[in-house]
């Protein structure tokens, strides 16, 4: 049975072989649709990867509240010369958060706030952001040269800072920046870090709470808290305008992922009760990334979908080939029919010449797949991941076209009657 | 080529138990074989009540003007057709009523086709020509290599093992074809018109072989419509309008 298989395959090779270009087009579909299928493929494995790279650089079990200034204001007080804000989470809320909130694994709160940065007479717009140490550990920000911020340096009340390096070039800075001290706000801050200047996603930038156009100085919150309190007075044409947000950030990690929406919940709840206004917002990565893998999902299917059809197209393909072959070949169907070939041996003998081209054309296709893949992943920027999964089942697909699609012609040619094949040409 | 080409000799293991009532040395017995075709108006009747026996060992000839049903008869005798009406004993089976599957088995094992013009298989060389039939046979049977290689051998074709038929003459097509014949070891020879595409001289060569072969036991049922071809076998009939008529 071996040989007899082995033999199959080798005649099918061989008439493969000798007439190249007619296998080379009837391979071509196969190799097309493959390819577009393991290349859509990967697109989304890489677009699937991309998508958790980006949530979980926010933390799947972090909930962010924001406190944004609100539409309406009810407690704004107005006089001539003096506007007061005052919005936002509070200390208070910081507190009870952590005092009825169950399920939760760590809170850290984040007070930041435009500044101007200066050194010596050049000045910079940028966002002085106070927070707890683990907070730069929790999101990612590395130092490039120096260090982030430290738990000693919060307990010490240390006036130091870490800054984007965009900022310190901006400044005009160049040299050792770890030691420099820069005046923001109106204090001196004393740089013990450079952080990596790192291009942020849209979504990202929302629950890091950061504006795409400055640039961060971090600094810790204990040290703001004591030193420099969390009011902001503006003036502006005559008037003055009193800003005081005591918190602009709290992240709240919940213990589990599964208990993530539930703390939502209960968190909105406690909010609800201290806050008239709508002076904050929840953002959470785990929801956004629940709804967008849905999305991406329907994507893929439908790419996924679409590339089949060019394999759809090999297969008729190979099934026109096939029978313009069968015709062609209906003396030799006569001979071997005579000398005593039953239908399911000739049935046999043409479906291995389809199966061998398409699963030929397959792994042909497989490697056009892999060029076309990382080819639109450069173009696009996405990223483009080929998995051994994806190659087995595009290998898989390409053979079981070559069957599905073989088998009519090869019918056609086990049906012949073979008195008339003998006779023909 | 010698007369005496040293081609196998029939084994008596190759014949088969033969079956039937009175049947006992026939190779193939034909009885009442009719075969028309279509139906109603258009019917056709091309053979008509054909009897025939013949015994083991025996070279008859079936001579016949086309038109007179020679092709109907060997496609019959060949079990490439069935007959509509009547007996066809090969070897004491009823094959009248095989299927398809059956058919083939009996092409495959009892029967050894040489065809007028050759039919070998292009794309393969004349080894695996030869070898084609082994390809099919019955499950459980194996091997026949090294026969299919002996065969050519014996047949003077040796050197040209992996040769394509395009490069071969006429007559060596046909020898090959001869090999392929014998490689299963079949109880009955067919041969349409072996000489039709030859000339004289290889024409005559062929036909030795073929005598060998008989000489050698093997049973050889040939048709031709050249008179001189059917006087070197041993036993003359004649198809005529689709009867048979035994003439010498």
């Amino acid at each position: 049975m071996r040989e007899r298989v082995t033999q199959l395959f080798l005649l099918a090779l061989r008439n493969l072989v000798g007439y190249p270009l007619r296998s080379l087009l009837t391979a071509l579909g196969v190799v097309f649709g493959v390819g577009s299928v393991i290349a859509m493929m990967a697109l989304g494995a890489g677009m699937q990867q991309a998508l958790l790279a980006e949530f979980g650089r926010l933390g799947l079990r972090n909930i962010i509240v924001n406190s944004k200034k609100p539409a309406t204001r009810k407690k704004d007080v107005q006089t001539s010369q003096w506007q007061f804000n005052r919005y936002g989470l509070t200390r208070k809320d910081l507190r009870q958060i952590n005092e009825t909130v169950p399920g939760i694994s760590e809170v850290l709160p984040v007070h930041a706030r435009p500044e101007l940065a200066w050194h010596g007479s050049r000045k910079v717009e940028a966002t002085l952001h106070a927070v707890q140490p683990r907070h730069m550990e929790m999101f990612g920000l590395r130092a490039i040269e120096g260090r982030t911020l430290t738990d000693a340096d919060s307990t010490g009340l240390r006036r130091v800072c870490a800054v984007r390096g965009s900022l310190f070039t901006e400044l005009g800075l160049r040299g050792e920046p770890i030691g420099t001290s820069l005046l923001v706000g109106r204090e001196y801050y004393t740089v013990v870090g450079i952080l990596e200047d790192e291009p942020l996603l849209d979504y990202q930038r929302k629950a890091m709470n950061l504006d795409s156009k400055t640039k961060e100085i971090y600094v810790p919150y204990a040290t703001l808290n004591e030193r420099a309190g969390t009011r902001i007075v503006t003036r502006r044409q005559g008037s003055r305008e009193m800003t005081d947000v005591e918190l602009s950030q709290i992240v709240v990690t919940a213990e589990r992922e599964e208990d993530v929406l539930r703390t939502v919940e209960m968190l909105q709840r406690v909010l609800a009760r201290s806050h008239e206004d709508e002076d904050y917002e929840i953002v959470v990565p785990l929801k956004e990334l629940t709804l967008r893998r849905k999305t991406q999902e329907v994507l893929r299917y439908a790419l996924i979908a679409i590339a089949s059809i060019s394999l759809l197209v090999g297969g008729i393909g190979i099934a026109n080939i096939m029978l313009a072959t069968v015709t062609e070949r209906t003396r030799e169907i006569g001979i071997r029919r005579a000398l005593g070939a039953r239908r399911r041996h000739i049935v046999a003998q043409f479906l291995t010449e389809t199966t061998v081209i398409a699963t030929l054309g397959g792994m042909i296709g497989v490697g056009v797949g892999f060029g076309m893949s990382h080819l639109l992943a450069a173009w696009t920027k996405w990223t483009a991941i080929v998995t051994p999964d994806s190659i087995l089942l595009a290998l898989s697909i390409s053979m079981g076209t070559g069957i599905v699609f073989g088998l009519f012609p090869a019918r056609r040619a086990a049906l012949l009657d073979p008195i008339a094949a003998l006779r023909h040409e | 080529m010698a007369s005496d080409c040293g081609l196998p000799v029939r084994t008596s293991e190759g014949r088969r138990r033969s079956g039937g009532a009175g049947l006992s040395d026939h190779v193939l017995a034909l009885r009442g074989v009719t075969k028309s075709y279509g139906q109603g108006d258009a019917r056709v009747e091309v053979l008509h009540g054909l009897d025939l026996e013949v015994a083991a060992g025996e070279f008859v000839a079936i001579m016949g003007p086309s038109g007179s049903g020679k092709s109907t008869l060997l496609n019959i005798l060949g079990c490439l057709d069935r007959p509509t009406g009547g007996a066809y004993l090969l070897d004491g089976d009823d094959v009248a009523g095989f299927n398809d599957d059956q058919l083939s088995l009996i092409r495959n094992g009892r029967i050894g086709f040489i065809f007028q013009s050759y039919n070998l298989i292009a794309q393969l060389t004349v080894l695996e020509n030869v070898k084609v039939p082994l390809l099919y046979r019955a499950r459980g049977q194996g091997g026949g290599a090294q026969r299919a290689q002996e065969l050519l051998r014996t047949i003077g074709l040796s050197h040209r093992l992996t040769h394509r038929p395009s490069q071969l003459s006429g007559g060596e097509c046909q020898r090959v074809a001869i090999a392929r014949a014998l490689v299963n070891d079949p109880i009955l020879i067919l041969a349409d018109e072996p000489t039709g595409n030859l000339d004289t001289k290889t024409g005559a060569e062929v036909l030795e072989l073929l005598e060998g072969l008989h000489r050698q036991g093997r049973t050889i049922v040939l048709i031709t419509h050249d008179p001189a071809v059917a006087r070197r076998a041993g036993r003359t009939v004649r198809l005529q309008d689709g009867r048979l008529k035994e003439a010498s």
